[in-house]
């Protein structure tokens, strides 16, 4: 399952306000999704309200400081020209008659306005990175919660690379933009309409040269960011690509050395990673020169406005400290375009992430509709009457299906490798339903049971050999929770953990990592049987192959297999000759159905598939 | 850091992308001053022509701005890309022409990770430094310079300011820093659980343990909450801080600049533009500020990719190699082996000899040595006493080319690569025609799955089962015409049938008749048929002979069949 890991998103290039990053992909359904995600915020719906009138109080304060802090400036001019108008008279001035009562006040006004605005902008903040976390925290909760109520087939269908991806990058990309964007979209609204204002307030001639400048920064926009998304996808694509192949390489490192083929590999690596280079640093580039090109329009429309603004103070038609209001406005100006062109690309993106978790919120769950089929007296354990089955909506893979298990009986399922051996143990464990007919335990329809009333029947233990990253006593307990201490330990000695486990330093308080790198796979394997032990079942479902474990480790299994078996129903997915001629029923599979069912005996006298599978192992003429 | 980039960055393209750095850095700082003269010459003396061509010289100041930080970014993004490509190349080649024992140091996963993330973190650091924190010392030291000639008795506002800054942006990283690292970990644990759910859904569901993982995941979802919750209000605190102290900074200057005008130690204009000078001033010390979380980053990827391209080459290369000729044979004498570093003898006293057209099956338990004996062949490692002889030549005389070309390995692991099924069956022999592919795939009983040559392979051949990857890895090897034929275990993921197939085509292929051909196995019919079985426990060979000869007289041999036949007890 490593491949699972690799899921999260790597960045690519500086983080940098003014850069495009790669096209977003597009939400199917824009505002559906948009108010679905909304009633997960409705219960902050008065916090939301707070944030929004903080952001607008911050902002507008923000917005109207530099104002405020220009008539400071024109005092001083005042004062200023007074000052040089007294000396041109012949007066002798040592001191420039500014009114500094006047300056004290206004500034004091601003340093209230400055604190304001830092305590709304805090407070907003504050509230904001609670909502959105508590947001995502209920949004993950109904995410993990769905993956109990979702049938096994969906986790067959889709590949858990998917559903993590949606789990992990989708999640972190709600979370980034509930935690900043929203703000952000009033922040930038307000300040752009605030900016406007203020400007048209000082003067209209000049917040018309300051507004001549949006067509060009559009224009900026408009041809600069679709270059610079298409060349981030192609760099994305070709990035991609390299990481295949060296992935692929490094994995297959001793076939390419076996094969002497290192230098094609070398030269199909430098090519994608030339053709890389030539994408990233295009993308690079591009998205790099957004910002000088935005400051050289905001420069243009700043020396217009110093231009003009300063022959309009020269003649006395505004006031100085208007002007270095306005040159302070001119430079806030633009930020705000630039930035609402890009968060409606993060928000795109983001509805767009929801929309995929929903999605899998919305998938149909399994239901438990009891049928028509009443309870029989019976001593069988198990009878399969009449059973059809198939996956979803292929054709039958078994029809009309009879088999009855007496208790304590042995089944064994065989078949090559790919005959669907997993699909016998999925009908009895009710991962999946049976299409037609019935599957009956102690007489009961396992449809009118609830699906933990069938379970509570079984273990498992299977060659893939899953175990939580906890401590071995916990995963030993996992199958019974009502399990005493002594119960557990005289399982792990049955099953042979006791004695490796105790060489361990820390013994059953042993961590077990997600690799499993402490302990080998046939001691998980191990493991997963002592499980089962403690789990005390009626009826045991078993996988008998055993993947590369050495000789003594194999015999311990096999040994603690054999004890788990004993006065149990039991269904062994056979490899070894022993199990399979021992079985009071062998179902026999091929190409995922039932090709024959019966004992030993039964079906070498048939002379069948199952005749010439238990043959192939004697051919070659040498007798074992 | 510095190991890492030397030779690899274009010292030109990094020399030009300062220098424009500089000129874009001067030009920006003229602006401001310009101002300051519009305002103290054009305005206030109320010369409207001076305003005009002033205005003129910032259009072309603001230009000029402009031209020199593009050609700053066209630099600045071709060495930094430059790098990472070349980068990339070496580590590449080096992992590529490793031999084995220095590709076991380290893991795949760790390896591919050092090849790319930690380049992308090199990368994206140069980036950033050419573009932004080499501009920072400029700007601080020019603005600090402009500001100072403005007006020097004001400058003393700096000496408030500045720690101030250094004593906000400190604090919250004091604090904010270790919360970050928590919650990479906390996002780690939460992921575990998450993914922990979906590889155990059958066996959750099959104790009924799905509401103690929901409430496992909750436990982690609350943690992982909570500490986000308290990073973020640490962070919220941080940019009012800085917005006031900035703030204040204007305010000061203000309130100052006033009294300097009253005194006439000041002109008006010099008042805006010093406060131009400040703010710049203060994003220096933040963009520098950045490089204290950036380069320990950097240098920890930096220092993980030395690792690699650190690493010394172990097998030497022959000087003068001999060639390989004459008949296939295969002969091991008396080979010891033992891994680098380690105390005891992995493989003892190896001897066996076959001729063309013989089997060699090895079997015995995990960790009797096996897949070590099977490295000793194309020279993956090189016995330690005694000879490896492949058509009667001493492999330490060959160089490991040559060797490879007699000797075509199907590992234990298959391994198939993206591409069609033909692009994986060229890779045996480049110039196979399809008939060869076709009669390999054939051999290797991989003809009832595929049907096309150009079917796609995905990568890791992750759209065939283990059996038919087996089999097309099989096929593979077989496309190859070598003297020696080695199958590493290769038949265990097959089922008894096809495996018997499969042995039994292999026997009756011309090509493979004249070869030797060595197989693993694990199950006593797949060995049984082969001309000499080579019985190995712990590195020791216990036995060499055929199945009837073992069965009757070799212990460990007749202990493996025990097991296999009586399952156990």
């Amino acid at each position: 399952m490593a491949k699972d890991k690799e899921t999260t998103t790597q960045s690519v290039g500086p983080k940098n306000p003014h850069a495009v990053g790669p096209k977003a992909s597009k939400p199917k359904n824009f505002w559906k999704t948009v108010r679905r995600l909304a009633s997960y915020m409705s219960v902050y719906i008065w916090g939301m309200v707070l944030v929004v009138i903080l952001t607008i109080l911050s902002s507008v304060f923000q917005v109207m400081t530099p104002a405020v802090l220009g008539q400071a400036t024109t005092v001083i001019y005042k004062g200023f020209m007074t000052g040089v108008a007294q000396q041109k008279a012949g007066i002798q001035v040592d001191q420039f008659p500014i009114d500094f009562d006047k300056i004290k006040q206004i500034i004091l006004i601003v340093f209230l306005m400055y604190i304001a605005s830092a305590i709304f902008g805090f407070v907003q903040q504050f509230v904001m990175s609670r909502i959105s976390q508590r947001t995502v925290y209920k949004l993950r909760r109904d995410l993990k919660a769905k993956m109990k109520r979702l049938p096994i087939s969906y986790y067959d269908e889709h590949s858990n690379g998917d559903i993590m991806s949606r789990a992990i990058n989708d999640m972190d990309n709600i979370a980034g933009t509930l935690q900043q964007s929203i703000t952000q979209v009033v922040t930038s609204t307000v300040t752009f309409v605030g900016v406007l204002f203020m400007m048209f307030t000082i003067s209209w001639q000049l917040t018309l040269i300051a507004l001549a400048t949006i067509p060009l920064s559009l224009i900026v926009i408009g041809f600069v960011a679709p270059a610079s998304q298409k060349l981030f996808a192609r760099q994305q694509k070709s990035l991609g690509l390299l990481n295949n192949q060296v992935e692929e390489n490094y994995a297959g490192h001793v076939v390419v050395k076996s094969f002497n083929h290192e230098r094609t590999a070398l030269e199909k690596f430098d090519q994608e990673n030339a053709t890389l280079y030539k994408a990233s640093w295009r993308a690079q580039m591009i998205s790099g020169i957004i910002m000088p090109l935005m400051t050289l329009v905001n420069n243009l429309g700043y020396v217009f406005i110093a231009m003009f603004g300063g022959i309009q103070v020269a003649n006395g038609g505004i006031a100085l400290g208007n002007i270095q209001a306005f040159l302070q406005y001119m430079n806030q100006f633009s930020q705000p375009i630039t930035q609402l062109a890009n968060l409606a690309n993060t928000i795109q993106a983001t509805v767009a992430s929801a929309e995929r978790i929903f999605e899998v919120i919305d998938e149909p769950e399994m239901n438990n509709d009891p049928v028509d089929i009443p309870d029989i007296e019976t001593d069988k354990k198990i009878i399969l009457d009449h059973m059809d089955f198939g996956y979803a909506d292929k054709p039958l893979l078994m029809e009309d299906y009879n088999l009855q298990v007496d208790p304590g009986e042995m089944v064994a399922i065989v078949g090559p490798t790919g005959a669907g051996k997993t699909t016998v143990i999925n009908l009895l464990e009710r991962f999946y339903d049976v299409k037609g007919g019935s599957i009956k335990l102690d007489g009961r329809d396992i449809r009118n049971m609830s699906r933990e009333e069938v379970r509570q029947h079984y273990a498992m233990v299977l060659q893939d050999t899953w175990l939580f990253t906890g401590t071995i006593y916990d995963n030993l307990k996992y199958s019974n929770e009502s399990a005493s201490k002594e119960e557990i330990l005289a399982a792990a000695k049955a099953a042979h953990v006791d004695s490796f486990v105790r060489q361990l330093p820390d013994g059953y308080d042993t961590v077990l990592n997600e690799e499993a790198s402490n302990i080998s796979q046939g001691q998980r394997q191990l493991i997963t049987i002592a499980r089962a032990f403690i789990a005390d079942p009626e009826i045991l479902i078993l996988d008998e192959a055993t993947s590369s474990v050495d000789t003594r480790t194999e015999v311990h299994i096999q040994h603690a297999m054999q004890r788990l078996l004993q006065n149990r129903t039991s269904f062994v997915v056979a490899h070894r000759l022993s199990t399979i001629r021992d079985a009071d029923k062998i179902i026999v599979m091929n190409e995922g159905s039932i090709v024959e069912t019966g004992n030993h005996e039964e079906l070498m006298a048939k002379n069948g598939f199952y005749a010439d599978l238990y043959n192939s192992q004697f051919a070659g003429n040498v007798a074992i | 850091m510095f190991k890492v980039v030397r030779g690899r960055l274009n010292i030109w393209q990094v020399v030009g992308s300062i220098m424009f750095m500089i000129v874009q850095v001067i030009a920006s700082l003229y602006l401001p001053n310009i101002t300051a003269d519009i305002v103290n010459n054009g305005i206030a003396k109320g010369q409207t022509g001076y305003i005009v061509t002033a205005g003129m010289k910032m259009i072309f100041v603001s230009v000029l701005t402009v031209l020199a930080s593009i050609c700053n970014v066209f630099l600045a993004s071709q060495a930094s890309q430059g790098l990472g490509r070349n980068l990339r190349s070496d580590l590449f080649r080096k992992v590529l022409f490793f031999s084995h024992d220095e590709f076991d140091a380290f893991d795949t996963s760790s390896l591919t990770t050092r090849t790319t993330n930690d380049v992308m973190q090199i990368q994206n650091v140069i980036v950033m430094m050419l573009r932004m924190m080499i501009m920072a010392p400029i700007l601080l030291v020019g603005a600090g310079f402009m500001a100072y000639q403005k007006n020097a008795a004001m400058t003393k506002i700096f000496i408030v300011v500045i720690p101030a800054l250094v004593i906000v942006v400190g604090t919250v990283m004091y604090f904010a820093v270790p919360l970050f690292k928590a919650m990479q970990k906390k996002t780690d644990r939460l992921n575990l659980i998450f993914r922990e759910g979906l590889t155990g859904v059958r066996v959750i569901r099959a104790f009924r343990q799905d509401d103690f993982e929901q409430n496992r995941f909750k436990g982690a979802n609350d943690n992982y909450t909570n500490n986000a919750i308290k990073v973020y209000t640490i962070v919220a605190m941080m940019v009012p801080f800085i917005t006031l102290i900035m703030s204040g900074t204007n305010i000061g200057i203000t309130w100052l600049g006033s009294h300097y005008i009253a005194n006439q130690s000041m002109q008006v204009g010099n008042l805006i533009a010093f406060m131009t000078y400040a703010m710049q001033i203060l994003m220096s010390f933040m963009i520098l500020s950045l490089i204290f979380v950036l380069i320990p980053r950097a240098s920890a990827s930096a220092a993980r990719i030395n690792e690699v391209l650190d690493k010394q080459s172990q097998i030497d290369t022959v000087a003068k190699p001999a060639k390989i000729k004459g008949e296939a044979s295969l002969e091991f004498n008396d080979v010891n082996f033992r891994y680098l570093g380690a105390e005891k003898l992995a493989l003892s006293n190896i001897n066996f000899d076959m001729k063309k057209g013989q089997t060699l099956a090895i079997i015995g338990g995990t960790g009797s040595g096996k897949s070590t004996l099977i490295n000793l062949i194309p020279r993956f490692y090189d016995s330690e006493t005694g000879t490896v002889r492949i058509n009667g030549t001493d492999v330490k005389a060959l160089n490991t080319e040559d060797i490879n070309h007699q000797v075509s390995l199907v590992p234990q692991e298959a391994v198939l690569f993206k591409g069609t099924i033909r692009s994986n069956m060229l890779y045996g022999r480049d110039d196979a025609t399809d008939d060869d592919i076709w009669h390999a795939l054939d051999i290797a009983q991989a003809t009832e799955f595929v049907d096309d040559l150009d079917a796609k392979v995905e990568q890791g051949g992750d759209n065939f089962s283990g059996g038919q990857k087996q089999r097309l890895a099989i096929a593979r090897a077989l496309v190859k015409n070598a003297s020696i034929y080695v199958f590493d275990d290769s038949f265990s993921a097959l089922d008894f049938k096809t495996d018997l197939n499969l042995r039994t085509a292999l026997k009756a292929d011309p090509k493979i008749n004249q070869s030797v051909v060595v197989i693993v196995g694990q199950r006593v019919s797949t060995v049984a048929d082969a001309d000499q079985i080579l019985v190995l426990d712990n590195g020791k060979m216990v036995g060499l002979g055929t199945h009837q000869e073992l069965k009757e007289n070799n212990k460990t041999y007749q202990e493996i069949i025990e097991s296999q036949i009586k399952g156990g007890k």
